[in-house]
């Protein structure tokens, strides 16, 4: 038994040995390592793939390696790399993360490169949020304005009509929040907000309706500006609906899209994407994407391209070949057609892209509505403390609604709490 | 021990009704595989999908490289209880054969190495396992999870070899073997048992492990295990949920299957132990 | 194998003689040594010197800040550190009794003797198996605010009117983790107990029987004090268990709401990669393995050594 288990504990370790040896990178040719949490989604993943084929085309001998990492644990997985000074060459980071690599002196200054090529940012959305310490170090690929779906076959039972305003929102809500099956549970509801998918989302859920009541996180200077009537408003409105019970609570990002999409919901509030799980959904036929009744829409910049300033200097001239090419015409183009995007550029034809999605001069519409406004999910001056920043105010947030506490105390509570973190 | 009728039923149904308590987690990961995502969304529960979705696990198996997964899974978890095993061998029967100054304090330093919180431990190993050039192979799994099993799995072995007279291998050496040759041919026959409870702890604890692969291996798809794999099925924007559990079933099976076969070990296995 | 090896070495020295085997000792256990000397003190000892420096994010083999106690101070002077203490202490207490009281009941249970045993001590002790990152992915779903078992489960057994907040309730969200936590936690505590138990001889309860004690003297007088250094060692392990863990609690509620659930590990997840306080983060983490060193003695106590 003994000699039997020996030999096979040998034996499975040599195999081990092979194949670990076995699985050891390529080296003949130039690998550019690409993580990215898009590689799978639907649209914009294709876009991704489809950039690629077209570089490796362009440059023979030349893979870039396009790894998923999950979206949760994405900015762990990349400070990791980072501080181990191991990171991928071409870098894509969410517009609310890049910062603080950016702050390390980590991310290459783009100006140069720019300027090489000759190309002109002017217009380009969302870019002013790649600007660092007077520096360009990322490229914006995305910047959206929020839409809201609504679910046609829900509001004809209900007999309304698709509002126009924050109260006309809260009453269609309040009216197609159903208990269908009368077992005392609440099975239909009017809207949904994501609250369990980390403070930088609630943030974004709770903002559609601070904005609309006139208020932001900080001015322009970045000045904190919480502790105003404007967001007093804002912040009861955010109350009301998550205690009216419009809204299912403890929703997870997918979960509260998955209820959209089969038609469990009545109306969502969300950006661009929201379009890829629709489709698929069981209610496809039902849902109508429509400008949101709350104004200016909710904007912001989305994920950016970069480059790290540590690796050689011909992986510089490659990354930056790869970055560009997202930026032509041919790609920005693409980016609509093929992946249901807003391009960013303002040159991008997007002529007939409602051919394949109906909708989508409702999203140009409302991006550029929202970046006429400057509107941005990042508040100036409080980028590098945005995660700190984002669950306090969310934990204030929870706070006012658990211990059902007045949005004006809570408001003054938020401010010199940012203040403090601020420093 | 007689039991009347009705001590039996009690015992029966005692047993039963906890059985049932403890596995209905794995039952409802089944049932959410099998059901349809509008029946995942729906109240009252369905306790057993009215459509059982079977097809579900011929789709996830298609769409995503579950085989690999679980290939490199096997491979650390074999490498880490082949490299776990020889080095706590050696170390357990140290501890056993010969008093050796320090001795206690190894205690300690056992539960030491289950204080520490991976959060710490990542970046500091992610830079030693690169300055060897190791990151995004298994090898680093291999050596991390070693590394927190030796601990526990040495005190498991020494507890175990206690139980086995030294005058064993006192008679082997003067047959004229080798101290080693005695702790090979003599001891480590006997200790089976204690062998494959170790064996199962360590291989148990290296399928279990998320933290180190995603921060080791997140670079080279290739060589994912199985956990990390199955993170990756979470989108951003939407998440199904029983694709996730159908893989969540692939990916216990084995580890449930070994668990199976090995466990009357473990218990044995550590009874010796428990001898003191 | 390992002969060519020895065969090689004697050579050099002679292992066999007396006088060399404590050699031999520290030869064997030379390797276990190396490695975690390597894997586990060396980060823990980088670990200690980022806490005593102000630093963001660390470059390793970049330049170290000066020497500095902020982290410290900061932390003592903090309310968070001292809930999370709390928060802590409450899980630890609560999971740790509850994976013992569940873990020792089990396995009492199939320590009878019964037709079917084998099958009923595998069904106990299989959450172990399960890999905890499933574990997780069952109970969230079941936890499901909107349409989770257990909520609809409370509802049709009288105890709520409405399906429970998991995640935005305190109690609520300090319970789905601590249920979770105690689920995955008390297999190994049943698995060890029943080793302890099996290794009493049956004669301490025949002769205990012959002297009149009832069942529950039995276990009051043989098995409890038996049981006693095993259960010890299980406590210990299931309490470091529970002070480490982080994918539980991280998954289920990320700590909230309101930090009723943000134990010190999910404290030094937050401050490393979400604030990118790493000098903060390793101030946690080595405050929590002093504690976690001093919660381990006392209850250790005189039996510390006993585990070697």
């Amino acid at each position: 038994m003994n000699k039997r288990v020996k030999r096979l504990a040998l034996g499975a370790a040599t195999a081990a040995l092979v194949t670990m040896g076995s699985f050891a990178p390529a080296m003949a040719d130039t690998v550019l390592k690409f993580i990215s949490w898009q590689t799978d989604d639907a649209g914009t993943g294709e876009w991704w793939h489809s950039a690629i084929a077209e570089f490796e085309k362009q440059h023979p001998g030349v893979k870039i390696e396009f790894t998923k990492a999950e979206r949760s644990s994405y900015a762990d997985t990349m400070t990791t790399l980072f501080a181990a000074n191991q990171p991928p060459q071409i870098v894509h980071l969410a517009s609310f993360e890049f910062q603080m690599f950016a702050d390390s002196g980590w991310l290459e200054p783009l100006d140069p490169w720019l300027r090489k090529d000759g190309i002109d940012m002017t217009g380009w959305a969302g870019q002013k949020t790649c600007e660092w310490n007077g520096e360009t170090v990322c490229i914006m690929t995305n910047y959206f304005g929020f839409v809201m779906a609504y679910n046609k076959k829900i509001f004809d039972e209900a007999g309304i009509a698709v509002p126009k305003t924050y109260d006309e929102f809260l009453a269609a809500a309040k009216a197609t929040t159903k208990d269908l099956n009368g077992d005392g549970i609440i099975d239909q509801f009017g809207t949904g907000h994501e609250t369990k998918g980390g403070p930088g989302q609630y943030l974004t859920e709770m903002l559609n309706y601070i904005i609309d009541a006139g208020a932001y996180w900080t001015d322009k200077e970045g000045n904190i500006t919480i502790d105003t009537p404007e967001m007093v408003e804002g912040l009861t409105r955010w109350k009301t609906v998550m205690k009216s019970g419009v809204s299912p609570v403890d929703m997870s990002a997918s979960d509260v899209r998955k209820l959209f999409a089969d038609g469990k919901m009545a109306m969502r509030l969300d950006g661009p994407w929201l379009y890829g799980t629709t489709e698929k959904g069981s209610a496809k036929s039902d849902i109508v994407y429509v400008a949101p009744p709350l104004t200016p829409p909710l904007g912001g910049s989305s994920n950016v391209l970069a480059m790290p300033s540590d690796i050689p200097d011909d992986q510089k001239q490659l990354v930056w070949d790869f970055i560009k090419l997202t930026m032509t015409a041919e790609f920005q183009r693409s980016y609509a057609t093929m992946g249901g995007n807003t391009p960013p550029s303002p040159k991008a034809d997007v002529s007939g892209v409602e051919k394949t999605i109906p909708h989508f001069p409702v999203l140009l519409a409302t991006m550029k509505a929202a970046s006429e406004k400057g509107i941005d999910r990042v508040p100036i001056g409080l980028e590098l403390y945005y995660n700190e920043f984002s669950k306090m105010i969310m934990e204030e947030s929870q706070r006012m609604i658990i211990q059902d506490l007045d949005p004006a105390a809570v408001a003054k509570t938020m401010q010199a709490k940012a203040e403090s973190i601020k420093g | 021990m007689r039991r009347t009728l009705a001590q039996s039923l009690a015992l029966y149904a005692t047993v039963i009704f906890t059985l049932v308590m403890i596995l209905f987690p794995v039952y409802w990961l089944l049932v959410t595989a099998l059901s349809t995502t509008d029946e995942l969304y729906r109240l009252p529960p369905t306790f057993w999908p009215d459509d059982p979705q079977w097809d579900v696990f011929a789709r996830v198996w298609a769409a995503k490289p579950i085989l690999l997964w679980l290939w490199n899974s096997m491979l650390a978890a074999v490498g880490s209880v082949a490299l776990s095993m020889l080095v706590s061998v050696s170390a357990g029967y140290a501890l056993s054969r010969y008093s050796m100054r320090g001795g206690a304090t190894m205690g300690l330093f056992v539960l030491t190495a289950k204080m520490l919180p991976a959060t710490l431990l990542v970046i500091p190993l992610f830079s030693i396992f690169s300055s060897f050039g190791l990151i995004g192979s298994l090898w680093t799994l291999v050596l991390a999870h070693s590394t927190m099993i030796i601990p526990f799995a040495t005190w498991m072995l020494k507890g175990y070899f206690d139980t086995i007279p030294k005058e064993l291998e006192q008679a082997a050496m003067v047959d004229g073997c080798s101290p080693i040759g005695a702790m090979v041919r003599v001891v480590l026959p006997i200790a089976t048992p204690g062998l494959a409870a170790t064996a199962l702890y360590a291989f148990v604890l290296s399928w279990a492990d998320y933290a180190y692969a995603r921060t080791f291996l997140v670079n080279s798809p290739d060589n994912w295990t199985a956990n990390l794999g199955i993170t990756t099925m979470q989108g951003e924007y939407v998440t199904y949920w029983n694709d996730i559990a159908a893989a969540s079933v692939f990916i216990a099976l084995p580890i449930i299957a070994i668990y199976l076969f090995l466990e009357r070990y473990l218990v044995g296995g550590l009874t010796a132990g428990a001898e003191k | 194998m390992t002969d060519t090896v020895q065969a090689g070495r004697r050579k050099f020295f002679d292992l066999a003689r007396p006088s060399r085997q404590h050699l031999l000792g520290y030869i064997l256990i030379a390797p276990a040594v190396l490695m975690v000397a390597a894997i586990i003190v060396w980060p823990l000892i980088l670990a200690i010197d980022l806490s005593f420096q102000q630093v963001k994010i660390p470059r390793l083999g970049g330049a170290s800040r000066p020497f500095s106690v902020s982290n410290y101070v900061w932390l003592f002077s903090s309310q968070e550190f001292w809930l999370a203490c709390w928060v802590t202490l409450k899980l630890v207490i609560v999971v740790t009794a509850g994976s013992v009281a569940v873990g020792l009941s089990t396995a009492l249970l199939v320590n009878n003797r019964f037709e079917g045993r084998t099958v009923a001590r595998l069904g106990m002790a299989l959450p172990w198996a399960v890999p905890e990152i499933i574990a997780v992915v069952i109970f969230a779903w079941m936890f499901d605010t909107s349409f989770g078992l257990f909520g609809w489960l409370a509802i049709k057994l009288g105890f709520t009117g409405q399906m429970i907040p998991w995640v935005s309730s305190s109690t609520a969200a300090f319970w789905a983790v601590a249920i979770t936590m105690v689920w995955k936690g008390f297999p190994f505590v049943s698995i060890m107990c029943l080793a302890g138990l099996q290794s009493i001889p049956s004669d301490y309860y025949a002769a205990a029987k012959v002297d009149g004690a009832s069942s529950f003297q039995r276990f009051r007088w043989i098995t409890m004090p038996l049981l006693m250094p095993v259960l010890g060692v299980t406590l210990v392990l299931t309490l470091l268990w529970v002070f480490r863990d982080f994918s539980i609690i991280k998954v289920l509620t990320g700590g909230g709401p309101l930090r009723s659930t943000q134990t010190l590990s999910i404290m030094t997840y937050d401050q490393a990669f979400q604030y990118h306080n790493f000098g903060r983060a390793a101030a946690v983490g080595v405050l929590t393995l002093v504690i976690c060193i001093i919660a381990s003695l006392l209850m250790l106590g005189r039996r510390s050594k006993s585990i070697y």
